[in-house]
């Protein structure tokens, strides 16, 4: 053990030269002090409905109402609400006065929920006055929860996780650049314990760049700590394997390079844009599971909207990732070793 | 002084044959191509669903929103999604439940939409329709444009400086330093390859997935903005290669680039976000052209052509002082 941990003192040393892995390493923490630092008033709320009216146009009844169920924009002209309706990147509702009520307008490229719901406000409007008594239950997730602020958090501390492939790959590749791989291959060291230095190397890459994000990212209550830290140490295990087979497979810091892109690029976009657009049950998303950073986004979204009933199926899927990847690398190593 | 241009050019496209570019391009395409047509053109999200738990049969109409379900925990259960309202009609008072979306606007109109659909919507009536496009059109163009912008930003850059680099393994800078050729030949035989194969990319993508006869009229818009693209990356990347000394410390920038620098302005871009602070950002700029050509919408002024021909010329001027510095150290 105490071997060990000098070996492992060693490799760090070793890295500390390493510009790129310590900006890997700051980056997410810059990040997440910029996230911190800016206003929450920039955060617009995601998932609420956007409205848009010409100023002055709306009763006051009806611009009150509004506000109630969505986010509403005044803009001077009618020809500036048409082009914020008519903009491909927002889902906005244009509404105006119409005799009885209001009118809205739609651009025709909206998803199929703002598009019923544009089409059936008018409706909605005129029963507001409806008699009918509803009792309301809503059942509270958390009191203080920002959308677009979590989805950061979440983008980041996933970045953060998954980085700490690069700490080890890295390592490994310049290495095996400079002749050290095969240096260690007449030393008396057993290749069990290069890969073990190196899980750890990158396995503590992740989790301190990740941890410490979390540190001034999320405002954790105790209840919250254990699932996070689980969510943490397993997520950067399977990063620093996936650093382990980066390292194996590259010949040369080029094509590390371009798989670490592969790899981020491919772990990162589909739990975000998927996320962003399809339903939790969708078949697509079921699929995305796939991809380990898929749970550890999930789970960090749960937690950060106070949803923990479903963290345990998270942790239970990135587990079963752990163990095939493991399984997997021992049985390349494996192989190979038999071979010389 | 340019007569050795053919050659470097020669020299060049074999570079980045030997290299995979034109492969990697290839599967790029593919990729995106079948991302978008597969996966991305079938997304859609979904109108709140409403589900009904009515053990006396009180409810007589018909609505296609309306499910029904057969306890009071089977409606809890289904409910549990936070983008589902529930109705119970079993108690003296009708009662909505739902688990709260975190956003109190979304909640309220989720309660209002039950009601509304509880006690009848009539037909849809005609809203008015101002937009050019349908969702498929839209959700088409939107992402070509994003996949384009992210292809010439981050992946040319790479391929323009891995070229760069393995040159400069091989000594090829300092036998440039003792040939007749200018060193605006240099630079600029590279520029237009990686130029050229830009735009074969941007017509190929275009064409895949916004169809040949949809992007007829917005093509010459792509390939203007794909150009100024494709000039300030490859310059950049170029820049990069030759002024930092090895291709580990270049990977700084690229990771930057790729990560900090392209995420933000790919989420104000889909999200629509009001940043104020994205106006600074250059590259949010560039980005907002490219998607405003795919739109047919002409938003560029005079004033951001002027600055990227100003750019391009200042990226090129510090390219080739730079090449000139570096072709005098290595003698």
């Amino acid at each position: 053990m105490h071997q060990f941990r000098c070996q492992l003192g060693y490799q760090i040393k070793n890295m500390r030269g390493d510009k790129l892995c310590i900006v890997t390493f700051l980056l997410p923490i810059l990040v997440g002090l910029i996230i911190n630092i800016l206003p929450s008033v920039d955060f617009g709320t995601l998932g609420e409905a956007a409205f848009g009216s010409v100023q002055n146009d709306l009763p006051e009844e009806a611009v009150i109402w509004l506000q109630g169920i969505g986010s509403l924009t005044e803009y001077g002209t009618a020809e500036e609400l048409k082009e914020a309706v008519e903009n491909p990147s927002t889902q906005m509702i244009g509404v105006l006065r119409c005799a009885e009520g209001i009118r809205t307008v739609l651009s025709g490229d909206e998803l199929e929920l703002y598009e019923t719901m544009g089409k059936t406000l008018p409706q909605l409007y005129e029963k507001r006055t409806d008699g009918t008594i509803f009792e309301e239950t809503v059942i509270p997730v958390s009191t203080d929860y920002d959308g677009l602020r979590a989805l950061l958090i979440a983008i980041t501390l996933v970045t953060a996780l998954f980085m700490g492939c690069t700490f080890n790959a890295m390592n490994i590749i310049g290495e095996k650049e400079d002749g050290v791989a095969l240096v260690n291959q007449i030393l008396p060291m057993r290749a069990r314990t290069y890969i073990l230095q190196k899980l750890a190397l990158g396995f503590l890459g992740g989790t301190v760049s990740a941890v410490v994000t979390a540190f001034l990212c999320i405002e954790t209550g105790p209840a919250q700590i254990v699932p996070l830290c689980a969510l943490v140490v397993l997520s950067a295990y399977i990063a620093s394997l996936i650093g382990l087979f980066v390292g194996r497979f590259s010949s040369g810091l080029m094509v590390g390079i371009v798989y670490i892109k592969i790899v981020m690029i491919l772990f990162l976009a589909p739990p975000i844009l998927f996320y962003l657009l399809i339903p939790e049950d969708h078949v697509v998303c079921l699929l995305s599971y796939l991809l380990p950073s898929s749970a550890s986004f999930y789970g960090l979204m749960d937690l950060l909207g106070g949803q923990t009933d479903r963290l345990w199926i998270h942790l239970v899927i990135l587990a079963v990732h752990a163990v095939v990847l493991s399984g997997s690398y021992l049985f390349i190593a494996v192989s190979k070793e038999s071979r010389r | 002084m340019w007569k050795g241009f053919a050659h470097l050019l020669k020299k060049d496209i074999g570079l980045m044959v030997a290299g995979k570019f034109f492969l990697l391009a290839l599967l790029s395409l593919t990729l995106y191509s079948c991302y978008i047509n597969l996966v991305y053109v079938n997304l859609d999200q979904g109108t709140y669903r409403v589900y009904l738990y009515d053990p006396q049969k009180m409810y007589t109409g018909q609505s296609a929103f309306i499910t029904t379900v057969n306890s009071r925990q089977e409606l809890e259960n289904v409910c549990s999604d936070s983008a589902s309202v529930g109705i119970d009609v079993s108690g003296d008072a009708p009662e909505i439940y739902l688990l709260s979306s975190a956003t109190a606007t979304a909640d309220h109109y989720r309660g209002l939409w039950g009601r509304a659909v509880l006690t009848g919507l009539e037909e849809e009536e005609e809203t008015e329709i101002v937009g050019a496009y349908d969702k498929e059109q839209k959700s088409r163009r939107e992402i070509t444009a994003e996949f384009l912008f992210f292809e010439l930003s981050a992946v040319g850059f790479l391929g323009l400086a891995s070229i760069v680099f393995k040159e400069k393994q091989m000594g090829v800078i300092r036998v440039h330093g003792v040939l007749p050729v200018h060193k605006a030949a240099f630079i600029l035989s590279k520029l237009s390859v990686f130029l050229v194969s830009d735009l074969i990319f941007a017509v190929l993508l275009t064409w895949l997935n916004v169809g040949i006869a949809d992007s007829f009229m917005i093509l010459p818009a792509i390939l203007v903005q794909a150009g100024i693209l494709s000039l300030v990356m490859a310059l950049t990347g170029f820049l990069c290669a030759v002024w930092l000394p090895d291709f580990k410390q270049f990977s700084l920038f690229y990771l930057i680039l790729a990560v900090f620098v392209t995420t933000p302005v790919f989420l104000a871009g889909q999200t629509g976000v009001a940043w104020d602070w994205i106006v600074f950002h250059p590259m949010y700029h560039l980005f907002a052209a490219v998607k405003s050509a795919y739109f047919g919408v002409r938003t560029s002024s005079v004033l951001y052509y002027f600055v990227c021909i100003g750019s391009i010329a200042l990226l090129f001027y510090a390219a080739y002082r730079i090449l000139a510095r570096e072709m005098a150290k290595e003698g």
